[in-house]
């Protein structure tokens, strides 16, 4: 029998094997979990293609922002229904805390997932973005798309941190997964009809400066960033305040188990 | 089964004054522990006595309240990455990600603990456990026995000089039993300090070179199995609930109670 050889000093593993193997892992299961990229990659793409060329495209404000709002409802979906859930999913079985007793440190655990997550996000937001511009006929330079994928990673750090958040206040996987599809469906809401205008002025306001409201601003200033305003600017740092809000509920209640 | 020889042998763990509370509940009550290397040692004990929290202490999933845990001489507070990988640890409850296959679960392990393993090499040390055709299936399509065989092969990945296993036969049958208790008696053989909860207590009767009984969140006894029975055979909470020779079953009851525990 091999799978013991002889009593030996074991000794401290080094970092980059450890990380190497977390995000290999981390990219397997990602890539395993088909329905959630499948998801997340339809979504908007169901919105560029419902919205074009029809008065719906007039009514949510024009192509910079059906853009913005195609690549927000993609960074959504992704971290607020797949990585959320599978965060839930994996402390509910136990996953985290097989993880925990191996010499792993736990930000590396963490942030292995959240490096996978932030390269799920770059790639879908580059996909839509250039399926966008294809269908609207906007010419994007590198720069614009550097910025858009700079926004990609702000913004998915947003729907991220929203996710945390959730996780760290509910326990239960069910009760994640539930809490998380109505805050979906609310900021969707919030961003469908909401910023249009369509619901009443107090509501364009309210939508305008939510989560997904802001992502939406700052998208279409990147994509066009001649035109980028004090609004923009203030779009920009409300978002980092949302991050800082919801990464701090999500630390500081977050539990590695449920039992 | 043969008594453990104590003096001259090195302290593999030492567990020293250990309080483990959860606000203002006190989970464990300054319990002190040591096992020698090539040891094994049964925590025995009634639900909620303490043995997980204790569990839990050495592998440095909790803080302590206060109390002291050297693996080796490697404090698991100070040190806990150093600590963690010359353990080994097979969990109540064994999840892995749902994901991925077992070959890839023992990849990521193995990387986790330090260890490079080529494909063939995976295959090799599956194929020791029995469980080559089952390299490209996902953990949850295993039965209770194969699951329980990966989680110690992963425990044991980077031949660890303790092992802790968290009632490592629960749920299995007969036959899963035996061939655990093999390897967990190789693991040991190859050098191995091995710590068990078990509520089996035949089985630590059996394979336990040492015993200890926590109830509480307190050591109420600690010794070899046969040391404990004929130290307590005369307890009149024992000879109560014994029926002829009295077992270690008989001295466990008699110590914590019959009372059903949640």
């Amino acid at each position: 029998m091999k799978y013991v050889t002889s009593y030996e000093q074991a000794v401290s593993p080094s970092t980059k094997l450890i990380y190497g193997s977390l995000l290999k892992a981390d990219m397997l299961v990602l890539v395993k979990n088909r329905r959630s990229v499948v998801l997340s990659i339809l979504l908007p793409m169901v919105i560029l293609f419902t919205t074009h060329g029809n008065k719906a495209q007039q009514r949510l404000g024009g192509s910079l922002i059906l853009v913005g709002l195609a690549i927000t409802y993609g960074l959504m979906s992704t971290s607020m229904l797949g990585y959320t859930l599978a965060v839930a999913r994996d402390r509910d079985a136990g996953v985290f805390q097989r993880l925990r007793v191996t010499p792993a440190p736990t930000w590396m655990i963490i942030t292995s997932r959240l490096a996978i997550q932030v390269v799920a996000n770059l790639v879908i937001a580059l996909l839509v973005v250039i399926v966008g511009a294809s269908m609207y006929h906007l010419t994007l330079s590198p720069g614009q798309y550097v910025m858009v994928l700079a926004i990609s990673i702000l913004g998915g750090a947003l729907f991220l941190s929203i996710g945390l958040a959730l996780v760290g206040m509910l326990k239960s996987s069910d009760t994640v997964n539930a809490a998380g599809r109505i805050v979906f469906a609310a900021l969707i809401f919030l961003g469908l009809f909401g910023i249009s205008g369509a619901l009443g002025g107090a509501l364009q306001f309210i939508a305008s400066w939510s989560p997904v409201g802001t992502v939406m601003d700052l998208f279409s200033a990147a994509i066009n960033p001649a035109r980028w305003t004090s609004h923009d600017s203030l779009s920009l740092l409300v978002t980092l305040a949302y991050i800082v809000c919801f990464a701090a509920v999500g630390i500081r209640w977050f539990r590695w188990d449920t039992h | 089964m043969t008594e453990p020889q104590r003096p001259g042998k090195p302290l593999i763990l030492e567990v020293k004054g250990l309080s483990v509370a959860y606000g203002t509940k006190i989970a464990v009550d300054n319990v002190s522990l040591e096992i020698e290397r090539g040891e094994i040692f049964g925590l025995l004990g009634p639900n909620g006595a303490g043995k997980t929290s204790i569990m839990s202490s050495i592998e440095a999933l909790i803080k302590p309240r206060s109390g002291q845990v050297l693996i080796d001489g490697i404090d698991v507070t100070d040190n806990p990455q150093r600590a963690k990988a010359i353990m080994g640890v097979q969990l109540q409850a064994t999840s892995f990600q749902s994901e991925l296959t077992i070959r890839q679960i023992v990849s990521l392990y193995s990387g986790l603990y330090g260890i490079r393993l080529t494909r063939r090499e995976i295959d090799e040390r599956l194929e020791d456990i029995g469980l080559s055709s089952e390299a490209g299936k996902p953990f949850k399509q295993l039965s209770g026995g194969q699951q329980q065989r990966l989680a110690l092969l992963i425990a044991v990945i980077h031949n660890p000089i303790l092992l802790l296993l968290d009632e490592p036969t629960s749920g299995l049958d007969p036959q899963s039993r035996r061939q655990l208790w093999g390897r967990i008696e190789h693991v040991r053989q190859a050098g191995g300090s091995i710590l068990l909860t078990t509520h089996s207590m035949e089985e630590a009767q059996t394979v336990c070179d040492r015993v200890a009984i926590i109830d509480h969140g307190k050591l109420v006894t600690c010794d070899t199995p046969n040391r404990i029975i004929e130290k307590h055979k005369d307890d009149t909470r024992v000879k109560n609930v014994a029926h002829g020779d009295v077992t270690l079953e008989d001295v466990f009851i008699g110590l914590t109670g019959s009372e059903i525990r949640d």
